[in-house]
């Protein structure tokens, strides 16, 4: 029988890749609980999935450029992100179904990405640009991570009542004489936040250390502030026991994290719906 | 209050695509009117409005308000996010947004106004709920009074009546009374055409274009053919 410390302490103690991936985790997971919580208030889950992927075909032309470099392949991610998220909000004015036109941008980036990628890299690469590394960041991607992370934060913190109202009540802001585009000023920072997510969850698993912690939260009905810091709880928690579960049971470590984030979404629906129907009855015994 | 609470429109035309919602509407809202827009559905009513607010884009045509920045405009409850985790007075104190800003916490003052508008609408015991707690009435009550603090010249209400429970109806119809007394230009749409009668003193009648625009006992009868 393991000891406690062997099962959760010694992994992180003796493994220096252990611990810049937890470090990594902490710092998406305090990013991600902002950037997630005002995704969900603003019913953009989907627009974030997207983005998810627009940041692939740029990525790749990054890979092409200079090969697995962190920086190019968040500059390049970071070009391709802003430009979708620009002809979104292009495509929205025009009138179209955005639902469909979304989802069009989705799969053209990311075969394009694949594509891109796969034609003078490997299978590995391949699985890398998707899934990301994140037991294999190295100190510049670390920093990297850190820097986005941060100043995202701070942004979100500088602007926290405009985006906050404008997920509320929009019209009301427009009517008020804000004409500032606050609306196109979150899309980037959720580009930002993909792109800084990316080199640990790769472009189809970035979005879900970023919604899925916000959902679960969010169902605690709590306001958007605390909610936010209960998104980063729940995002930590899910990082730690991905980390060491995949660690012990030798799966790979970025959908261990989603799936765990995953429970802890499942795990408050269930718990919030046994509340309300457990509430009434508690409140008559009394 | 100051007189320049008009309203111009000029050859107003808005379109969504194709479709044409608003035609070549022109008239006047004269400073401290209260005027009903009824008509049927897909008239425009609600484009009339947003387009009052410069929410909408026009294709053709202006709209002249000097109170332009003290213009307050309510669309309807159903575009309200219920489930916003943000309390009643929370969102009455919203209306002071002009004078706290992006950056700044709404202070005292603003404050001890809110919970004042909320007492004027009955929702004084309310005030630390969440509005995902309250009924559609109490919500529209709580955007009232958002609207009072609002303070504003001109005042646009799209649809304020619809699925209003019969307590809450006396205490908006109150308000909007009192803003009419107070000199503000108030313009709603309205579907129940015996409320138009007794309540509103103009009436601007719309199928896309303008049918009739004026007093209500001149105007309402258009409806009708």
């Amino acid at each position: 029988m393991m000891s406690l410390h062997a099962l959760i302490v010694e992994p992180f103690e003796t493994l220096a890749f252990m611990r810049a991936a937890l470090v990594a985790c902490l710092a998406l997971a305090l990013m991600n609980g902002a950037v997630g919580t005002l995704l969900v208030l603003r019913r953009m889950s989907l627009d974030g999935e997207v983005l998810g992927h627009a940041v692939m075909p740029g990525a790749a032309v990054g890979f092409l450029y200079a090969g697995p470099s962190p920086l190019w392949l968040s500059l390049g991610g970071l070009a391709s992100g802003l430009a979708v998220a620009t002809l979104g909000g292009l495509i929205t004015r025009a009138g179209a179904r955005r639902d469909a036109g979304l989802v069009a941008f989705y799969l053209v980036a990311l075969s394009l990405g694949v594509v891109l990628v796969a034609w003078r890299g490997s299978n590995v690469d391949v699985m890398r640009v998707l899934f990301g590394t994140v037991l294999a960041i190295d100190q510049r991607a670390l920093l990297q991570i850190a820097a986005f992370s941060s100043v995202i934060v701070i942004a979100i913190a500088a602007l926290y009542r405009p985006l906050a109202e404008g997920a509320f009540d929009p019209a009301f802001l427009r009517a008020v004489g804000v004409r500032a585009p606050y609306g196109a000023v979150f899309s980037a920072l959720v580009v930002l936040a993909l792109v800084a997510s990316f080199q640990a969850f790769g472009t189809l698993l970035a979005v879900g250390p970023m919604l899925l912690p916000a959902a679960a939260a969010r169902c605690w009905g709590l306001g958007a502030a605390v909610s936010m810091a209960l998104a980063a709880g729940f995002g930590l928690a899910a990082s730690i026991v991905g980390l060491l579960v995949s660690y012990h049971a030798d799966l790979p470590s970025g959908p261990v994290i989603v799936l765990a984030a995953g429970l802890l979404f499942g795990m408050s629906l269930a718990a919030v719906n046994a509340v309300r129907r457990l509430a009434p009855t508690l409140a008559r015994g009394s | 209050m100051e007189a320049d609470g008009r309203v111009l429109l000029h050859d107003v035309t808005v379109r969504y695509g194709r479709r044409v919602a608003l035609e070549a509407v022109s008239g006047e809202f004269g400073a401290g009117s209260l005027t009903a827009v009824v008509g049927a559905n897909g008239a425009g009513k609600s484009t009339l409005l947003a387009a009052i607010a410069g929410v909408v884009r026009l294709a053709t045509g202006v709209v002249n308000c000097a109170a332009r920045q003290r213009l307050a405009y309510l669309p309807q409850l159903a575009s309200i996010d219920r489930d916003y985790p943000l309390t009643v007075s929370e969102l009455i104190a919203l209306g002071g947004w002009r004078e706290f800003g992006a950056f700044r916490s709404p202070g005292t003052a603003l404050r001890a106004r809110a919970a004042a508008a909320a007492e004027t609408v009955g929702l004084g015991g309310r005030l630390g709920r969440p509005i995902a707690e309250i009924s559609v009435g109490e919500l529209q009550r709580a955007l009232f009074a958002r609207l009072v603090l609002q303070d504003a010249a001109v005042i646009l209400l799209d649809e304020p009546f619809a699925a209003i429970d019969p307590h809450t109806m006396p205490v908006l119809l109150d308000q909007v009374t009192r803003w009419h007394q107070e000199g503000r230009t108030v313009i709603a749409v309205v579907h129940d055409l015996d409320l138009v009668q007794a309540r509103f003193p103009s009436t601007l009648v719309l199928a896309r274009r303008c049918l009739a625009w004026g007093a209500t006992e001149m105007a309402l009868p258009a409806m009708a053919a």
